[in-house]
């Protein structure tokens, strides 16, 4: 039973100041195992937030994000899962599930979390999942200047994944749930 | 002339520990080799002439009924086989332990078992082999009844009702979301499997999420107990680390340490009033070493519930120790040692005074430790499974038996006792002494109150 926390695109302190009081009521250290974080967060104070919240923390470098050290993709084992994370603004077009499905394929995982867009969105595809948390901060972005604050948490359990969806819509919080299994033949190794 | 309020045959050195051989071995050379009955233990006592009756008064008195079991010093075995055993004054130990056991087994073997008969010969000590002392822990703490005939119905009733106890209590919350969901629908995923880049489906749930904060949350609850989770995994690493049985790296050791682990789990979930609370483990973990090395492959298969039941059972009687509000009540572990000072008082009140007074020894010192966790720490595993034999058999009750013990062990070191200052008797009742255990025994039971 691991829990993952994914979201990004929280553009502070350009575009937002803070998540919103809400979310960080819930997101309390000891619960989450590891956050993964697709990028542009963008300054270091976020960074040690998200620290506190649980020390594994992978992140990837989004476009406005001023640590040039983080990498562009990332792959994680999680229990039987694979995991890919990269921010999103290089796979043109931008929130395309093809070009999507071709980087998950590229980077071999079953789980893709990309983000940039700001929109939630979860497809399913070819035995794999691609997961965009949207932006935890409701921070406008090229396309949307109307976005709702949302994040992703993910409840790994052995072969199964339940994807927790908490979205912040007029002000109260609205969780869904998806559930996804992963069948045991589904990766092909060429 | 003798001291005031002390009984005549409590004054001999036989009593003593025998940390202080010297004054024992240097004596035996005065003694005639052949060590005749009733002269021999006259010697030691030379030191205080008055008491020449003493002799007597041993002799007189019952002999004890604990043979000298696996006698600490062998000095102290010659010195009582040669006082006032009269008639089986000649058996060996291991004679003795052998015709006990046959009564034990005539008794277990019986079909309808004579629990005050069996408490009698219990409370003399149990042997060691053939899964006598796991059956009969059972019928003492009340997990078997007496008729035989209602075991295996009653067995199988209880079993089955920790394997529940383990799934409703002991599941995570992603196991219980995935029972309910298999429950309610089965796995709907695959319809969909041909169409590709469809949105997977989304169900809104107003029920548990993981950072739900509401007290009825399944994860908000599961999250909470993790501390007390914590707590339990740490103590049940740290008991007895010197046995294999409980600690090491060997599979055995970590199944044992899961079954511990569980049995306080599902303890501190199903009584939310105390939880779980330090030193719990110490007081599961002989009832659980006996149970799993039953001789009886069946009944050790299901060690984990059988300890669970009678570990329930005898917390029933000692609980109000672990309260930290009843501390100070009635019930509490201070009035319980306060109790413990009125009996030293009233069988040894100089050793009291001395103790109390002019020491300021508070009990809870040392007190606290023995009366808590029912003496596992102050001997070693073996000696206090044969004092645990004697608490759980003794018709009186464990707690009174309890008290009666540790005032013995406050008896059989009056001489160090009277002679230390604060410090030193601090450090000796904390670290007690090896002592000989049916000496112990024998004089807990002659604090008996007429």
């Amino acid at each position: 039973m691991v829990l993952v926390l994914a979201l990004g695109d929280l553009h502070v302190p350009h575009r937002a100041a803070d998540l919103p009081p809400k979310f960080k009521s819930m997101l309390v250290p000891g619960k989450i195992q590891h956050i993964i974080c697709t990028g542009n967060l963008c300054i270091k104070e976020i960074h040690d937030y998200l620290k506190t919240i649980c020390p594994d923390l992978h992140i990837v470098r989004g476009e406005f994000d001023e640590d040039a050290r983080y990498p562009e993709n990332k792959t994680l084992t999680i229990g039987q899962f694979k995991l890919g994370l990269c921010h999103g603004h290089q796979v043109i077009p931008w929130g395309d599930l093809d070009s999507l499905a071709m980087l998950q394929r590229q980077l071999d995982v079953d789980i893709l979390v990309t983000g940039h867009t700001h929109q939630f969105t979860a497809y399913k595809h070819e035995g794999g999942v691609v997961i965009n948390p949207g932006s935890a901060t409701g921070a406008y972005s090229s396309i949307n200047q109307d976005v709702n604050p949302s994040f992703v948490l993910m409840d790994i359990d052995g072969l199964r994944v339940v994807v927790y969806v908490y979205e912040l819509i007029d002000g109260e919080v609205k969780v869904d749930k998806i559930d996804f299994k992963k069948t045991s033949t589904s990766n092909s190794a060429p | 002339m003798a001291k005031k309020g002390i009984p005549e045959w409590l004054n001999s050195s036989l009593w003593s520990t025998t940390s202080s051989p010297s004054p024992v071995v240097d004596d035996r050379p005065l003694r005639h080799p052949p060590a005749a009955t009733t002269v021999a233990p006259s010697p030691p006592i030379v030191e205080r002439p008055p008491l020449s009756p003493s002799p007597s008064a041993i002799s007189t008195s019952p002999s004890p009924p604990l043979p000298v079991r696996p006698p600490f010093k062998s000095e102290i075995n010659d010195l009582q086989n040669g006082s006032g055993k009269d008639g089986p004054g000649t058996e060996t130990p291991a004679a003795e332990d052998i015709s006990r056991k046959t009564q034990v087994v005539a008794e277990l073997s019986k079909k309808v078992i004579d629990l005050k008969e069996l408490r009698k010969i219990a409370s003399q000590g149990l042997p060691d082999d053939a899964g006598i002392r796991s059956l009969v822990w059972k019928l003492l703490l009340g997990y078997l009844s007496p008729d035989r005939s209602m075991w295996s119905s009653e067995l199988a009733k209880k079993r089955s009702q920790y394997k529940q106890f383990k799934e409703e209590l002991l599941m995570n919350p992603s196991e219980v979301t995935r029972k309910i969901d298999k429950s309610k629908g089965g796995d709907s995923n695959d319809p969909k499997m041909e169409s590709p880049r469809v949105l997977s489906r989304s169900e809104i749930t107003h029920e548990d999420h993981p950072l739900s904060l509401g007290t009825t949350s399944l994860w908000n609850n599961f999250f909470k107990d993790t501390e007390v989770l914590e707590q339990i995994e740490r103590d049940v690493m740290r008991t007895h680390p010197d046995m294999h049985f409980f600690s090491g790296d060997s599979a055995v050791a970590k199944s044992n340490q899961d079954a511990l682990k569980n049995v306080l789990t599902i303890f501190a979930k199903l009584n939310p009033g105390i939880r779980y609370v330090q030193g719990m483990n110490e007081i599961l973990a002989p009832i659980f070493y006996i149970f799993k090395n039953d001789s009886d492959k069946g009944n050790a298969a299901y060690a984990e519930s059988d300890a669970f039941f009678c570990f329930v059972e005898l917390m029933s009687g000692f609980r109000d120790n672990f309260c930290q509000q009843l501390d100070n009540s009635v019930v509490g572990i201070r009035y319980t040692m306060t109790r413990l000072s009125m009996l030293l008082k009233h069988h040894d009140e100089e050793l009291w005074r001395h103790l109390e007074v002019t020491t300021k020894i508070n009990p809870q010192f040392y007190a606290f430790r023995w009366i808590t966790l029912l003496l596992t720490q102050e001997f070693n595993f073996v000696e206090s499974l044969h004092i645990w034999d004697t608490l759980l058999s003794d018709p009186e009750g464990p707690q009174e038996t309890l008290l009666r013990i540790c005032c013995a062990m406050l008896i059989l070191v009056r001489r160090r006792l009277l002679a230390g200052d604060f410090t030193s008797n601090l450090k000796l009742l904390q670290n007690y002494p090896p002592t000989n255990i049916s000496h112990m025994l024998y004089v807990a039971d002659k604090l008996r109150s007429k």
